[in-house]
């Protein structure tokens, strides 16, 4: 009976590791970024950002070290693009930060986008939404037919979010193919 | 025989390797105090599978 008991003991140490393993990778903070555009609907989710070795962090925001992972998007010239940054917060405090978002090209920043506070109750998603229309960022003189890319940076908790959008060129015929 | 034993030597052998293996990619991603709370598990679970192998006499 006794000499069970311990076997029942590494048992239920072996269940408490697998809990441990299931509750820790829940909890945490999680951001994903929705894009609509035309006809695509992107979602990058927390997994692309872990996997490029930039998580929120299990109970915080990590540090930003550069090198950042972009994720890349293509839209046309004359298409409007709107995001959602949703923060999920599985943990048990609240999360306070701003949110700052701007456009870049060429390690220059073109315009800021949004800047607002959010929290965000523990066990709860909140989110921030904005909306880019493509026009405004090209320049007039840019030739068309030539590919115009611009980063949309997200900056959140210590951590930023990069997206880089390439806007398709427009070709135009001089002549017609068929005569 | 012997090589029957050899055998379950490389299958034990590879399935430690396995599972330490998966082990070392979740605790990479745990949290500090998720850490701690499964190394003491895992010392709980030596210390109680020794006692166990001491009691039915190995």
């Amino acid at each position: 009976m006794r000499r069970n008991l311990y076997l029942y003991l590494a048992l239920a140490c072996f269940a408490g590791l697998l809990a441990i393993f299931v509750f820790d990778g829940y909890m945490g903070l999680y951001d994903t970024v929705h894009m609509v555009t035309g006809e695509q609907r992107i979602t990058v989710g927390p997994d692309f950002w872990i996997q490029q070795g930039q998580p929120f962090g299990p109970r915080g925001p990590v540090p930003f070290e550069g090198s950042g992972a972009d994720y890349f998007i293509s839209a046309d010239r004359g298409a409007g693009i709107s995001f959602t940054y949703e923060i999920d917060n599985r943990r048990f405090s609240a999360f306070r930060e701003e949110v700052d978002v701007s456009v870049w090209r060429s390690q220059q920043k073109l315009r800021d986008m949004i800047s607002q506070p959010v929290a965000v109750p523990g066990f709860a998603k909140g989110e921030v939404k904005w909306a880019i229309d493509n026009r405004e960022i090209v320049p007039a003189d840019f030739p068309s037919e030539q590919t115009f890319q611009y980063t949309m940076v997200i900056r959140s908790g210590g951590v930023e979010r990069r997206i880089v959008v390439s806007l398709n060129p427009i070709f135009r015929l001089e002549k017609p193919i068929i005569q | 025989m012997k090589l029957e034993y050899v055998l379950y030597g490389f299958g034990i052998l590879f399935s430690l390797a396995g599972i330490g293996y998966l082990a070392a990619t979740y605790v990479r991603n745990l949290s500090e105090i998720g850490k701690l709370a499964s190394l003491v598990l895992t010392v709980g679970i030596f210390a109680s599978l020794t006692r166990y192998f001491r009691e039915i006499g190995w």
